[in-house]
């Protein structure tokens, strides 16, 4: 396993798509083991796309892209825009409120960052931010949308861990809000220190405030709908994705009246690369875990936490560390999938409770897309802003603190957490 | 001496009394042929799903799997009866089974033709039942409820032809399929119920005993062909003791089973009309055209 | 070659399109028959079968418009001589590593066309499996279009 960790990282700094990279060097595993049928790779990877779970990816960044094509996220941005206007840090801080309102809706933290980029990223620029900075907060400020209820990361967890969805998106709704007030401070120190301006300069007015919330109101009450649902047993999980791109299609059509026939293909054809680029990952790092599974390196890694301390905090703080540090490089997605039938078990032994777990672990692993050297939402917002991924990694510093914190946070206060999901759903 | 190692997957939980006995064979394995013959155990389908690993041991890889009489079905139809409603009932029968002239022909084409080689069977789960949110007492109680079932001809057949209505699910995707009522109950065995939390979201269960579950222990032809003859006796030898054992062991632990569903609020239904749920399931073997390949073997070991 | 190679994107994309959206509907239509207790099987099974099909297309759609993440840290800082050297070497491994997916692929696709989907006698899983063999061998003709425009020293293939 050295030698395909080795050729990974070789093949990622030679600049080859994280994709190719991932399955290329997953081969050199087999090529150790000759013994192995030559097949197993293919057979893996398609396996990786009859998962019922993973049918949720494409559904989410397919309801993602309807959400821009009918008009939602516009009239979602006025309704950022009315409630953080006034903040120091301006449309870094809208963009934090965008995210939220999003994440009622999206699930997928790469849909939203490159969304958001390409509508406010050159604004921000022309506000004055430094590009770094817009990145960092674009990038970052994703984390918002899959921890909002619903969330394509809960939904892997849930299905994978046997713990319950609906729990686990009640469970999102405090630690988001949490993560959202720890971001705008650190926007708001930053502004404060170079002197960025709120967005407005006025109060809003009543009226505004009326029309803003009545154009987001559609958006607004889908995870209500969502979490009604769930309450009463009417989803499965590959079904809410479904769900939310009919819905963002209707309102599209019956509410915002923006949809048309040309917007509905516009939708469909970004949805198309973007789940060729996430899925295609996604399936070919079936031959990269492979090996890992087949020389029982999960075991070594629960064994080697558990003769650190079994203690469950600080077992669940190691796991977060470890996670934080593996999403340098590997995709959140993956990460989840892979890790969750370690780590679960080793916390169930420990005494620890499935939702609160899984929400910590799930923020750990989504932040794994921001950090360089390989992040999905980090290279989408990067290209899309043209800035070096230096510059944004310089000013992401404080965001990837802010958050961290947070997630820390969240392992000692479990009820934080678990408030929620125990009065909604019978524990 | 030559070394070899044999990595051995199956889908159940690490909390499943199955997974102790296939350590328990490992290290039986490998402590009769001096290490010669080592093998690892992957729980929770760590090496990937059933129906991929079948085809990688017929290609040769050195993988085995515990499988069931439904999947195996697949290369030879008829082998599906051991999968059956009532087809064995007791442990006694299931060891029986292993010196039926009819399945030992069957394992022989599942090895020949097919390149998959039969370990043993000596491994049972446990009896089906049926874990609803109603009470089910006669066939008809079954009517409308959407049960999980593999996806496997015979196992459809049986569950239809017992009442219920079945949908193909994979084992791992049932509990939030209960949870979000996708489905309106299970057909498992009593361990898996304690293992999985089922309890948490199913009300009944409901003791009609359909199936005894034998499960299979197979490995790739080419590999076993591979080994020394007397690593091929200690792994089949070994198979049928730690097999044995095990399923003593579950089929002793069930009133604890029971007792521990009770304390968490299941219900127990045990006054089931299994003469009428025994001649329903008849119809699952002629929907099948297997009712003469069931006959035959039940004749040769003394049942009917 | 180059406007047979621009239809035949054309065509993955209306494909791949049709199935995202076949997928969406079927999924959503399973969840209401589910609830009008009248639970459709087949639905989710179409569906996966669908997935595999849109998920590498979907993944040719992309590489043809230079989606797939990658990590340029390093090679932005390398002469342009050292970038271009680079850049060959990627597309051979890359081109060499879709060519054993696919090979493989096509073979896996038959030796193991007894193994049914879904456990549904008579319809084989090698319709599935074949997914990746087909495409993979797109991905490949991707990948010497790209080796060819660069060895002209051109613009990448057009998008489509
Ligand atoms: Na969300
Ligand atoms: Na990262």
């Amino acid at each position: 396993m050295l030698l395909v960790a080795l050729a990974f990282v070789v093949l990622i700094l030679i600049g080859m798509p994280v994709a190719f990279a991932i399955g290329l060097s997953g081969l050199v595993f087999f090529f150790q083991n000759p013994d192995l049928p030559a097949t197993i790779p293919v057979q893996i990877t398609v396996s990786q796309t009859q998962n019922f779970t993973l049918l949720a990816i494409p559904l989410f960044i397919i309801a993602g892209n309807f959400l821009n094509v009918s008009g939602i996220t516009e009239q979602l941005l006025k309704l950022a825009s009315v409630l953080t206007g006034r903040l120091r840090g301006g449309l870094a801080q809208v963009s934090l409120a965008l995210s939220v309102l999003m994440g009622g809706v999206s699930g997928s933290a790469i849909a939203d960052a490159a969304m958001q980029s390409r509508m406010l990223g050159a604004d921000m620029v022309k506000r004055g931010m430094s590009k770094g900075f817009a990145a960092g907060i674009l990038s970052f400020g994703a984390l918002l949308t899959p921890i909002v209820p619903p969330g394509l990361g809960m939904i892997i967890y849930g299905t994978i861990g046997q713990v319950s969805i609906g729990r686990m998106f009640a469970a999102g709704i405090v630690p988001a809000l949490l993560l959202w007030l720890a971001l705008g401070i650190a926007v708001a120190i930053t502004a404060r220190r170079r002197g960025y301006p709120p967005e407005r300069t006025r109060r809003v007015g009543l009226a505004e405030a009326g029309r803003a919330l009545r154009g987001g109101i559609w958006a607004l009450l889908f995870p209500v709908f969502l979490l009604l649902g769930l309450r009463m047993g009417v989803f499965t999980p590959s079904e809410i994705g479904a769900f939310a791109v009919l819905y963002a299609i209707a309102i599209g059509v019956v509410v915002h009246r923006k949809l048309t026939r040309a917007s509905f293909f516009e939708g469909l054809s970004h949805s198309l690369a973007d789940v060729g680029a996430v899925m295609f990952l996604i399936a070919l790092s079936a031959i990269f875990s492979y090996g890992i599974v087949y020389e029982q390196v999960p075991d070594a890694i629960s064994g080697a936490i558990l003769g650190f301390s079994e203690s469950l905090e600080r077992v669940t703080v190691l796991i977060v560390l470890f996670v934080l540090i593996a999403g340098f490089v590997i995709d959140s997605t993956v990460l989840i999938i892979m890790l969750t039938p370690i780590f679960l078990p080793l916390i169930d032994q420990l005494g620890g409770e499935p939702v609160h777990f899984g929400i910590v672990f799930i923020i750990a692993a989504t932040i794994g897309n921001f950090t360089p050297p390989v992040g999905a939402a980090m290279y989408a917002v990067c290209s899309i802003l043209r800035t070096s991924v230096g510059d944004y990694t310089r000013e992401s510093v404080p965001f990837f603190i802010a958050v961290a914190l947070v997630t820390l946070a969240l392992v000692f206060v479990p009820s934080l957490v678990l408030f929620l999901p125990n009065a909604l759903f019978n524990p | 001496a030559q070394q070899f190692t044999l990595r051995f997957n199956h889908v159940l939980g690490p909390r499943e009394p199955f997974h102790q006995g296939f350590l328990d064979w490992a290290k039986a394995v490998e402590a009769r042929t001096k290490g010669g013959l080592k093998m690892q155990v992957f729980h929770s389908a760590q090496l990937g799903v059933e129906e991929d690993i079948i085809e990688q041991m017929r290609q040769g890889a050195n993988i085995g799997q515990n499988t069931d009489a439904a999947r195996l079905g697949i290369y030879v139809k008829p082998i599906a009866v051991v999968n059956g409603p009532y087809f064995v009932e007791t442990l006694d029968e299931v060891i029986k089974l292993g010196s039926a002239p009819t399945l030992q022909k069957w394992e022989k084409e599942l090895a020949d033709q097919h390149g998959l080689k039969v370990v043993c069977f000596d491994w049972v789960q446990g009896y089906r039942n049926f874990f609803t949110n109603v009470p089910v007492r006669k066939p008809a109680d079954l009517n409308g409820q959407r049960i999980r079932t593999p996806p496997a001809p015979i196992w459809q057949e049986s569950i239809r032809a017992l009442g219920a209505s079945p949908v193909a699910m994979a084992f791992g995707e049932m509990y939030p399929a209960l949870q979000q009522k996708a489905i309106d109950g299970v057909e498992l065995v009593y361990s898996n119920i304690a293992a999985g939390r089922f309890y948490e979201v199913l009300k009944y269960a409901d003791e009609t005993r359909h199936i005894m579950l034998v499960n299979f222990q197979v490995v790739g032809s080419k590999f076993f062909d591979s080994l020394p003859p007397d690593f091929q006796t200690a792994l089949v030898e070994e198979c049928q003791t730690a097999g044995r054992a095990t399923s003593q062991k579950i089929l002793a632990a069930e009133a604890e089973q029971k007792a521990f569903l009770k304390q968490k609020g299941m219900t127990l239904v045990e006054d089931v009309d299994i003469a009428a749920f025994r001649a329903a399931g008849e119809k699952a073997y002629q929907v099948l055209g297997l009712t003469e390949a069931k006959d035959a073997v039940l004749k040769e070991i003394g049942k009917k | 070659m180059r406007k047979t190679y621009a239809f035949l994107g054309r065509v993955e994309a209306v494909v791949a399109g049709v199935f995202l959206a076949l997928m969406v509907v079927l999924i959503f239509a399973g969840g209401v028959a589910r609830l009008l207790h009248h639970p459709l099987n087949w639905t989710m099974d179409v569906s996966t079968c669908l997935f595999a099909w849109a998920c590498f297309l979907c993944a040719d759609l992309a590489w043809r418009r230079d989606g797939l993440m990658a990590v340029d840290i390093l090679t932005e800082r390398l002469p342009e001589t050292a970038q271009r050297l680079l850049t060959l070497v990627n597309y051979l491994l890359i081109a060499g590593f879709l060519a054993f997916l696919s090979g493989t692929g096509f073979w896996l696709s038959w030796i193991s066309r007894t193994r049914t989907f879904q456990g549904i006698p008579g319809v084989s899983y090698s319709f599935v499996t074949a997914s990746l063999a087909v495409g993979g061998l797109l991905l490949l003709i991707t990948t010497l279009f790209k080796i060819a425009a660069f060895l002209r020293r051109a613009d990448p293939a057009p998008a489509q």
